[in-house]
C-alpha cells in the first residue's frame, strides 16, 4: 500500500493503561440489566411486524390472499412480493472475483421460495400477537419444486436450487503458486483426507431485529438494528430504497453477540423502513429464536478435500486444497457464498507452515437452505480444521509426536513470504508449538494416557495452531486480489478539565472494545482511563466504520483513536510548552501530567493545560488553533497476521460416546496486549464455540430439505457445564504497523478450537484405530467409532 | 413466537377445575406452564381456554406418611429437589429432580404437570414407572387412583379423561434398593436415555420385585419386564449387569431421531442398564 497515505500511520505512545487490566467500563451497565437493548426500546406508537416464511425448500408461489389477514382486527398492513417489488428489486449478492455468479435475493419472495424459512409476507398490526394472528390467515398455495438439499447434489447438476443458478454454481476458482505437480509426484509419501465442518448458526443471544421510524414532517428516517455494520446498512437504505443517506441514522443500540451472522445487511432491515414510510408509524421486529435459526444466516458447510506431498524427513513440500461449500439458496450480502470456501483456501492456505508450493481450488454451490453467512472465523475455521488435522494424520503415518511434525514444518524466519508472495512480517508460530508442549507437560500426559487405557478410559490430547489475517483492511484485501476499502474514523475531543471523549466507528456485541478504546486513548493523551468516556458507534450520526468484522475492532480502532488523539496531545503538548517554557519536543504526557524530560520539577496538569486552552489565551503559544477535538480516519498499511495455538484434553465415554472436555491451553499472539482480561475472555468464548461446532452443535435438515433443528432443544449450544478450564498463556510479537503494536483476535478461538478438539478425539480414538472427519463429533458418530462400526462416518 | 387467543381462568377448588374442563373439550390446565408455554408460544397447541390451577389450594403439599409419600400435583421439582424430608425418606425423588432441565424452569415446573404431560423423555414418569406409584386424580364423577403401570399409555398421553384432573401422586416408602442413569449431553437437556431401576433385596442378597423402566428413547415410558425377570432372585453384580445389559438390548425398539439412531440408542441403553444394575445402591 502507498506509504505516503497519511491514514495508515498512527502515533507511538506511552503505554500506562495498554496492558493492563482495566475492568471493562461496560460492565456495571450489562451485568446489571440496564443495558438498553433493540427489545428494550419502544417508541411512541410503535406497531409490530411479523413474516410468514415458507415451510417448504422449493416452491412456486401459484396464489398468495392476504384478505383474510387485513380484516383481523388490529391489522394495518399485509404485504407480499409484488406490493414489495416496486420499491426494490432485492438485495444483489456477489464477490468481486471472477468465476462468480450473482444472485438477487427478493425482500419478500416473488414466484419461487428456495429455503425454508423464506420470507413470503409480512404483517404489520397493533401487537406481535395480533401479527402473528394475522400471518396465519394469510393463504398461499404453491407448486412444490425439486429440492437440492447437498453440495454434491448440487454439483452435479440436473436439479436446481435456485432459477437464477441454473448450474447451482455461485463461485468457483483457484490457483497454482509454485510446482505442485512435481512435489506430489516426488513425494516420499502423500496424506490427504476430507474434512467436513457441519452447518451451524452464529446463535448469538439475542437475535436479530429491527425497528424503523420515518418521519414524513423532515423525511427523517431512524432505523435501529444490532448491526455490526450500521454504516453499510445506512448505504443500502439509499442504494437500495432511495432514502436520502444524509436523512438517514441507523441506531446500533446494545447488542447481545453477532459473530458475523450480524455483519449482513437483510431483507428485514430493508422492508422495515418501507413499512414505517407507508404506514406513517414506527415498525418493529424482534426476531424470534426459530425465526433465527431458520432465516438468520447459516455457517460454515463445507467439505474441504486437502492432500500433503511429504519428503522421507517429514516435510511438507507442497499442499493441495480444494473446498465445497453448501451455499444455500443465495448469496448473502455482502460477503456472499465466497465467505466460506474461497476463504478458507485463499487465505493463508500453508497455514503455520513453511511449504513452498500450494495448489488451491473453491466451489460454492447453491442448494436450498439458508444462506450461509459471516460467523467468526470464516473460511478459516474449515481450512485450519483441514490443515491441522491433517497434519495430525501426517504425524500418525510418519510415527512422529504431532508437536516434533509441526516443529519439523513450521516457518521460523521473519519476515516469511509465502507461496502467495504475501509477506508475514512477524510472528510467534514456532514460540506456540514449544509454549503448549510446555503448558500440557506431553511427557507427563503420554504416560497418563497409557495408564488410564489399561483402565478402560480414553484420554486423548489435540493440538491446532493457528495464523489469521488480522484486521480486515484494504491491504489484507489487495493482497488477495480483492478491491475492497476498509478505513474508520474515531473522534476525540478534550473537554475543559483535562478529560476526553472518545467517539468510534465500530459498533460493539459484548467484546469490550470501550474499555480498550479507553484505555488506547487515555496512553495517547496522558490521562487515566476514567478520565475518557467512549461512545461506540451507536449512530451512524458519529464517527465512520466498516464494520465489526473480521478480528479488525481493536486495531482498527484504535488506530484511529490514537490518530485523533495524536491531534490533541500535540496540541497539549505544545501549550504545556508554552506555560512551562521549554521546547515542545520535551513535553512528555502521562498519568495526568506534562512534564519537561530530564527536568521532573517542571511540570504542569494536564488539566490545567485543556482549562487554558479554553479559557487563557496568554497560555497559547503564538498562532494557537484552539480545536480540542479531531477526527481521522485509520486503515492498516500492509495484510497483518495473530498466531497462537490451542491444545485440549478430552476423555471419551465408551458406554455413551459422550466427549468430555478436561482441560483447554491456549497460546495467543496478538501482538501488544491491550487488556489481558479481555484477550482472555475473547479466547474462552471463541474455543467453546469451537467445542460447540466441533461436538454439540448441528443445523440438521431432512431430504425433503426440511430443517429439523429450529429450538435450542435440538441446537445443542454448549453450557458452562461442558465448558472446560483453561490456561492462557499470552505472547507479544508487536506489529510495526499499528498504534502500540496491536494486533486482531477475535475470532481465534473458533477458527482453531473445532481442529483441536477433532485432533483430540482421534487422538483417544488410537486404540480403536478409527479416525474421524466429520462434525460434528456426535454421541452416535465416537460410539460408532468406539465399537468398531462404520455408521459414525455415514454424512 | 406469541400464543394464538385464549380465555384463562384460575378456579378456586378441584371441583371447579373438572367442571370447566367438562364444559369445554378444547380447554387444557396450566400449572407450572413449562411444557405448555412454549408449545402456545410455537403455536404448535391452541388450547380455547388454560385453566391455571395457582388458586386451588392443597395441591402444594408434600406429606410424609409411614407407607408412603404424597406429593401434591402442584409441588414443583425445585421443591422436591431442596426437601430435607424427602431427602431422608426418599432420596431418589431429590436426586433425580436435579437431573431435570435448568434451575428456572425446574422453579415453576411441577410434578404434576409433568406426569399428566407424559412426555417420555420426562424423568418423573420414568422414575414413577420404577418406584411403582400411584396417580390420584379427580373428574366430574369424583376422585380415582390409578396404578402408574396404567397410566402412560402412549406419547404424551395418559389414561387421564380429558375433564379430570391430577391432584396427587403417591409413592410407597418400601426399603428398596435404587438407582437411576440419564444420558443427557449436557446438564438440563433431555436424555437420549433415562433408566430408574427399584429392588427390594433379601437377606441373602437377591433382588426381588425389580422395576426397571425406561424413558427417552422410547415412545412411551415403559417398563423392561424381560430385564426384571432377568434380574429377579439374583445377585447384583458384574455379571448380573452384563445379562441385564444384553437383555435390555434385545428387549425395546428405541426411536430414532437427529439426536441418534435407534441402533445407538439400543446400546446406550444396554450400557445405562449395565451400569444401573451395578450401582443398585441407592446413589452411593
Amino acid at each position: 500500500m502507498d506509504e505516503t497515505l497519511q491514514h495508515i500511520k498512527t502515533p507511538v505512545v506511552a503505554a500506562r493503561a495498554i496492558g493492563t487490566r482495566v475492568l471493562r467500563s461496560e460492565d456495571p451497565r450489562l451485568l446489571s440489566g440496564r443495558g438498553v437493548f433493540l427489545a428494550d426500546t419502544v417508541l411512541p406508537g410503535e406497531l409490530h411486524a411479523a413474516f410468514v416464511r415458507s415451510p417448504v425448500a422449493h416452491a412456486r408461489i401459484t396464489r398468495i390472499d392476504v384478505s383474510a389477514a387485513l380484516a383481523l382486527p388490529g391489522v394495518f398492513l399485509a404485504w407480499t412480493g409484488t406490493d414489495v417489488l416496486p420499491h426494490c428489486e432485492g438485495l444483489v449478492g456477489e464477490f468481486a472475483v471472477p468465476g462468480c455468479n450473482a444472485t438477487t435475493m427478493p425482500l419478500l419472495a416473488t414466484g419461487e421460495v428456495v429455503y425454508v424459512g423464506e420470507p413470503v409476507a409480512v404483517v404489520v398490526a397493533e401487537s406481535r400477537y395480533a401479527a402473528e394472528d394475522a400471518a396465519e390467515l394469510i393463504e398461499w398455495d404453491f407448486e412444490e419444486l425439486p429440492v437440492v438439499v447437498s453440495a454434491d447434489a448440487a454439483l452435479a447438476g440436473g436439479d436446481v436450487a435456485n432459477s437464477q443458478l441454473p448450474d447451482n454454481i455461485g463461485i468457483t476458482g483457484g490457483a497454482t503458486y509454485g510446482d505442485v505437480e512435481l512435489a506430489f509426484e516426488q513425494a516420499d509419501q502423500v496424506v490427504s483426507g476430507r474434512y467436513y465442518t457441519g452447518r451451524v448458526s452464529a446463535a448469538p443471544m439475542e437475535t436479530r431485529g429491527v425497528i424503523a421510524s420515518y418521519e414524513w414532517a423532515s423525511g427523517q428516517l431512524r432505523v435501529w438494528s444490532g448491526s455490526q455494520m450500521p454504516h453499510f446498512v445506512r448505504y443500502c437504505l439509499t442504494a437500495y430504497l432511495g432514502f436520502p443517506e444524509q436523512c438517514v441514522e441507523v441506531i446500533a443500540p446494545d447488542t447481545g453477540g453477532g459473530f458475523g451472522q450480524k455483519a449482513h445487511v437483510y431483507v428485514e432491515e430493508m422492508l422495515l423502513p418501507l413499512l414505517s414510510r407507508e404506514l406513517d408509524r414506527p415498525v418493529k421486529w424482534v426476531e424470534d429464536r426459530r425465526e433465527n435459526l431458520m432465516a438468520g444466516t447459516h455457517a460454515h458447510e463445507q467439505y474441504v478435500d486437502i492432500a500433503y506431498a511429504l519428503d522421507d524427513t517429514g516435510r511438507i513440500t507442497a499442499v493441495r486444497t480444494d473446498a465445497l461449500g453448501d451455499g444455500g439458496a443465495y448469496h448473502a450480502p455482502p460477503w456472499s457464498m465466497a465467505v466460506e470456501p474461497w476463504c478458507a483456501v485463499v487465505m493463508t492456505p500453508t497455514g503455520i507452515y513453511d511449504v513452498p508450493a500450494a495448489e488451491y481450488s473453491y466451489t460454492a454451490v447453491a442448494t436450498n437452505k439458508t444462506p450461509i453467512g459471516a460467523y467468526r472465523g470464516v473460511g478459516y475455521m474449515a481450512g485450519t480444521l483441514a490443515r491441522e488435522c491433517l497434519a495430525d494424520d501426517a504425524a500418525r503415518a510418519l510415527g512422529m509426536s504431532p508437536f516434533d511434525f509441526r516443529r519439523s514444518n513450521v516457518v521460523r524466519e521473519f519476515p516469511w513470504t509465502n507461496p502467495q508472495n504475501i509477506v508475514y512480517d512477524e510472528g510467534s508460530w514456532l514460540e506456540t508449538i514449544d509454549a503448549l508442549e510446555e503448558m500440557v507437560d506431553y511427557t507427563a500426559f503420554l504416560q497418563r494416557q497409557a495408564e488410564l487405557r489399561l483402565q478402560g478410559r480414553y484420554l486423548g490430547l489435540g493440538l491446532s495452531c493457528f495464523v489469521e489475517s488480522s484486521g480486515e483492511s484494504t491491504a489484507t484485501s489487495k493482497e488477495h486480489g480483492l478491491g475492497d476499502v476498509y478505513h474508520d474514523t474515531a473522534t476525540v475531543r478534550m473537554d475543559p478539565n483535562g478529560t476526553a471523549t472518545v467517539t468510534v466507528g465500530l459498533t460493539a456485541q459484548g467484546q469490550g472494545l470501550a474499555t480498550t478504546m479507553g484505555q488506547m486513548a487515555a496512553d495517547t493523551l496522558g490521562i487515566r482511563v476514567e478520565d475518557i468516556t467512549v461512545r461506540m458507534a451507536t449512530s451512524t450520526s458519529q464517527a465512520y466504520g466498516s464494520g465489526t468484522v473480521g478480528s479488525r475492532g481493536a486495531v482498527i480502532a484504535s488506530g484511529a483513536v490514537a490518530r485523533a488523539g495524536g491531534i490533541i496531545r500535540e496540541k497539549v503538548r505544545a501549550v504545556a510548552a508554552h506555560m512551562l517554557e521549554a521546547s515542545e519536543n520535551d513535553i512528555e504526557l502521562a498519568d495526568g501530567t506534562a512534564s519537561v524530560a530530564g527536568a521532573p520539577d517542571a511540570k504542569v496538569a494536564i488539566a490545567d493545560v485543556a482549562a487554558a486552552i479554553y479559557f487563557d489565551m496568554t497560555a497559547w503559544p503564538e498562532g494557537f488553533d484552539p480545536t480540542l477535538e479531531a477526527t481521522l480516519a485509520y486503515d492498516t498499511a500492509r495484510p497483518m497476521f495473530s498466531n497462537g495455538g490451542h491444545a485440549m484434553i478430552v476423555e471419551l465415554d465408551p458406554d455413551t460416546g459422550f466427549v468430555r472436555f478436561e482441560k483447554v491451553f491456549s497460546v495467543e499472539d496478538c501482538g501488544t496486549v491491550i487488556n489481558p482480561n479481555v484477550v482472555e475472555g475473547q479466547i474462552r468464548g471463541g474455543v467453546v464455540q469451537g467445542i460447540g461446532a466441533a461436538v454439540f452443535e448441528e443445523l440438521s435438515y431432512d431430504a425433503s430439505g426440511q430443517l429439523l433443528s429450529t429450538t435450542f432443544l435440538d441446537y445443542g449450544l454448549p453450557t458452562m457445564d461442558v465448558a472446560p478450564p483453561f490456561e492462557i498463556r499470552h505472547l507479544e510479537t508487536p506489529s510495526a504497523h499499528t498504534a502500540s503494536g496491536v494486533k486482531g483476535m477475535g475470532e481465534s478461538g473458533l477458527i482453531a478450537a473445532p481442529a483441536a478438539v477433532l485432533n483430540a478425539v482421534n487422538d483417544a480414538l488410537t486404540p480403536f484405530g478409527a479416525v474421524l472427519r466429520e462434525l460434528p463429533l456426535t454421541p452416535e458418530k465416537v460410539f460408532s467409532a468406539m465399537n468398531g462400526s462404520s455408521a459414525g462416518e455415514a454424512s | 413466537m406469541k400464543p394464538p387467543t385464549f380465555s384463562y381462568v384460575a378456579p378456586g377448588s378441584v371441583e371447579e377445575v373438572t367442571r370447566l374442563l367438562a364444559s369445554d373439550p378444547d380447554a387444557k390446565i396450566i400449572s407450572g406452564g413449562q411444557s405448555l408455554m412454549p408449545l402456545l408460544a410455537m403455536r404448535l397447541a391452541g388450547p380455547s381456554m388454560l385453566v391455571d390451577l395457582k388458586a386451588v389450594n392443597g395441591l402444594a403439599r408434600i406429606g410424609i406418611g409411614e407407607t408412603e409419600i404424597t406429593i401434591g400435583a402442584r409441588v414443583t421439582h425445585h421443591d422436591i429437589e431442596s426437601s430435607a424430608e424427602l431427602a431422608s425418606a426418599l432420596p431418589l425423588l431429590p436426586f433425580v429432580a436435579r437431573f431435570i432441565a435448568h434451575p428456572q424452569i425446574r422453579s415453576r415446573g411441577t410434578l404434576g404437570g409433568s406426569v399428566a404431560h407424559s412426555d417420555p423423555s420426562a424423568e418423573w414418569p420414568t422414575v414413577l414407572l420404577a418406584m411403582d406409584a400411584t396417580i390420584d386424580v379427580v373428574g366430574p364423577r369424583g376422585g380415582r387412583s390409578i396404578a402408574v403401570d396404567d397410566f402412560f399409555t402412549g406419547p404424551f398421553t395418559s389414561s387421564m379423561a380429558f375433564d379430570e384432573v391430577l391432584v396427587a401422586v403417591r409413592v410407597p416408602r418400601a426399603d428398596r434398593r435404587w438407582a437411576f442413569q440419564e444420558a443427557a449431553r449436557k446438564a438440563g437437556d433431555y436424555g437420549l436415555a433415562i433408566v430408574a431401576v427399584t429392588a427390594g433385596v433379601d437377606a441373602d442378597g437377591r433382588l426381588h420385585g425389580c422395576r426397571v423402566a425406561v424413558g427417552a428413547c422410547v415412545g412411551t415410558t415403559t417398563r423392561l419386564r424381560d430385564v426384571e425377570d432377568a434380574i429377579d432372585g439374583a445377585v447384583p453384580g458384574e455379571t448380573l449387569a452384563a445379562r441385564a445389559e444384553a437383555v435390555a438390548r434385545d428387549s425395546v425398539q428405541p426411536i430414532s431421531d437427529i439426536h441418534g439412531s435407534s441402533e445407538y440408542r439400543r446400546r446406550l441403553l444396554g450400557n445405562l442398564v449395565r451400569r444401573a444394575v451395578t450401582d443398585l445402591t441407592n446413589g452411593q
